[in-house]
């Protein structure tokens, strides 16, 4: 082998190692919309627990500082790590996470909305961008969760019902910290965002618009956090 | 053939740096001397002459409304302090009238929180209220940017301030405070006369004097406001019924309490207060003067100010001192013309 041929050679091992480290490294935490155990559709019509008919218009909410923990003890983190939920974008559900390995995965933690010091840090990119139409203009902060629809419970224009969960400032600090423990032993993360358990807590007769920070956005958002399940 | 791929490889090297080096020019702002330091964060936007002439073109430019009509300039006309001359409250989109008296636009780089009733955090995301507010521009900032995409002016000049044509809300926001951090205004006689270049006239001094005993608790030098939210002893205006600060606190205290806004260049920042209730500085004064034992004015005005008609007139010469007339002309903010 001369010189040329074995820089070539080393290349190319170089390069095939390379690609296989990067499919290798990307997995993902899936999340599924579901109402109860289906999948959760726009503009269908879904019974709750307290008997609202509802349907849905639109589900968008920030999930942030995802980390995961491991049998093993060690972790991955992602700080200030900040992403869109939508469900209209399907991609959007689904989190890349870097540099995964195939321990079983203890625990998985994250937050639901945006911290205090991102909520007061100016015009911020990606998923924070305000075109996400995510970010309050007269009273500033992020809307950690936006959840729209219709309901004939609602006495309301066109029977709609609002909530947009935000506030970042205490006594009205709505951001919600979720810990899930998978109970079957799994080397990915799905996670189990079930619409339902939320309206269980609900009735929508009487509460149905909610779009300041305040007491009630608080108690929204301490509802929000039962959605979240792993297997 | 050793020489040849070291030339290739030198003239890769160059192209990737002249793409890599992003060709603006740097722009400091100055902290005028016996001033605080500002409050702006510039280590997240670093103020450039492209940055700051793409945010003056989005000041000027009606593209930011729903129907291309509104622009900022609209309600912040630079000769008047870059407030809304003569509209107690200004107009819209279709004609729309809002609650509020326009505020001023001057040394915001110093400003902890914007508007009156302080409900916005970062001069960044002030520009989201006007652009959505249905009595003004009507629009998202989403259909903005896309707007914006559609131009051929505007993917240049997002190009020359940061780097590539891509437009972001972020960067338009970003901009937009490029152009208004550079709004400094601290040449007035005032500062002139602080400075030691001048001398007040009697008239000016005495009015100083009384200024600083009965106005620069709130309005303190040299910004000539506190950023603090005070209630200033205005009855409500029941035809608008505007709680001021308890809208964003919901807290008893905030009832009827605004934000204590600068005083500069106030000779031509007319009509006064949050709904722009008083045309004149002597209305404005004589308001004060009239005040006392109101259990619910903050202490600084407890005590009634009881001028005479003479100090009232000493007072208002002050305050024209506050006037500077090389921010209200300066050419870098005037509607920028090809």
């Amino acid at each position: 082998m001369n010189n040329k041929t074995r820089i070539v050679f080393f290349l190319v091992l170089f390069f095939q190692v390379a690609l296989a480290q990067e499919k290798m490294d990307i997995v993902f935490a899936h999340l599924n919309l579901t109402f109860r155990d289906k999948p959760l559709e726009l503009n269908k019509e879904y019974v709750s627990e307290n008997k609202d008919t509802l349907q849905l218009t639109g589900f968008k909410f920030y999930i942030s500082n995802l980390k995961l923990e491991y049998a093993d003890k060690t972790t991955y983190s992602e700080p200030d790590s900040y992403y869109l939920i939508d469900i209209e974008n399907p991609n959007s559900c689904k989190i890349p996470i870097k540099k995964t390995t195939s321990k079983t995965i203890s625990k998985v933690s994250f937050s639901v909305g945006i911290d205090s010091l991102t909520s007061v840090s100016g015009a911020l990119e990606g998923d924070l961008d305000p075109t996400k139409g995510m970010y309050w203009a007269w009273q500033s902060g992020y809307i950690n969760m936006k959840l729209e629809g219709r309901s004939s419970s609602c006495k309301t224009r066109k029977n709609e019902f609002q909530f947009h969960i935000g506030g970042y400032m205490k006594p009205n600090y709505a951001m919600r910290k979720v810990v899930l423990e998978p109970k079957k032993s799994n080397s990915t993360v799905e996670i189990n965002v079930d619409v339902a358990a939320l309206f269980s807590q609900l009735e929508l007769s009487k509460i149905n618009s909610v779009m300041v920070p305040g007491t009630k956005a608080m108690q929204i958002a301490d509802y929000s956090v039962t959605m979240f399940k792993t297997k | 053939m050793k020489i040849k791929l070291k030339h290739i490889l030198l003239l890769g090297i160059t192209i990737s740096l002249a793409f890599a080096i992003n060709k603006t020019t740097p722009l400091y702002l100055e902290t005028p001397k016996a001033w605080p330091k500002p409050h702006y964060d510039f280590s997240k936007n670093p103020l450039t002459e492209e940055g700051f002439q793409l945010g003056r073109n989005l000041f000027y430019d009606p593209i930011l409304s729903r129907d291309s009509t509104i622009s900022c300039a609209s309600c912040h006309l630079q000769s008047t302090g870059f407030t809304h001359v003569d509209h107690s409250l200004s107009h819209g989109i279709e004609g729309k009238i809002g609650t509020r008296n326009s505020m001023t636009l001057m040394n915001l780089a110093w400003s902890k929180s914007f508007m009156w009733d302080g409900g916005v955090n970062h001069l960044d995301v002030q520009p989201l209220n006007p652009i959505t507010s249905p009595v003004e521009m009507g629009e998202t900032l989403n259909h903005v940017v896309s707007k914006l995409q559609k131009t051929e002016k505007y993917p240049l000049l997002f190009e020359k301030a940061f780097g590539d044509p891509k437009i972001t809300g972020q960067r338009l926001l970003k901009a937009l405070s490029q152009f208004e951090l550079q709004l400094v205004s601290s040449n007035s006689k005032y500062d002139k006369v602080m400075r030691k270049e001048t001398t007040f006239t009697e008239q000016e001094q005495n009015g100083y004097k009384l200024f600083k005993t009965n106005c620069a608790s709130c309005h303190n030098e040299p910004l000539f406001t506190s950023e603090k939210f005070e209630n200033n002893g205005l009855a409500i205006d029941t035809t608008l019924n505007d709680i001021g600060r308890m809208k964003i606190t919901n807290k008893q205290e905030d009832y009827l309490r605004f934000k204590v806004p600068t005083l500069r260049n106030v000779q031509f920042t007319f009509p006064y207060m949050h709904d722009g209730r008083f045309k004149t500085l002597t209305e404005v004064v004589k308001h004060y003067n009239s005040l006392g034992n109101n259990k619910r004015l903050p202490k600084q005005l407890a005590k009634p100010m009881k001028l005479s008609d003479n100090e009232r007139v000493d007072l208002v010469a002050f305050l024209k001192t506050l006037t500077d007339t090389e921010f209200l002309f300066d050419k870098r903010f005037s509607f920028p013309k090809e």
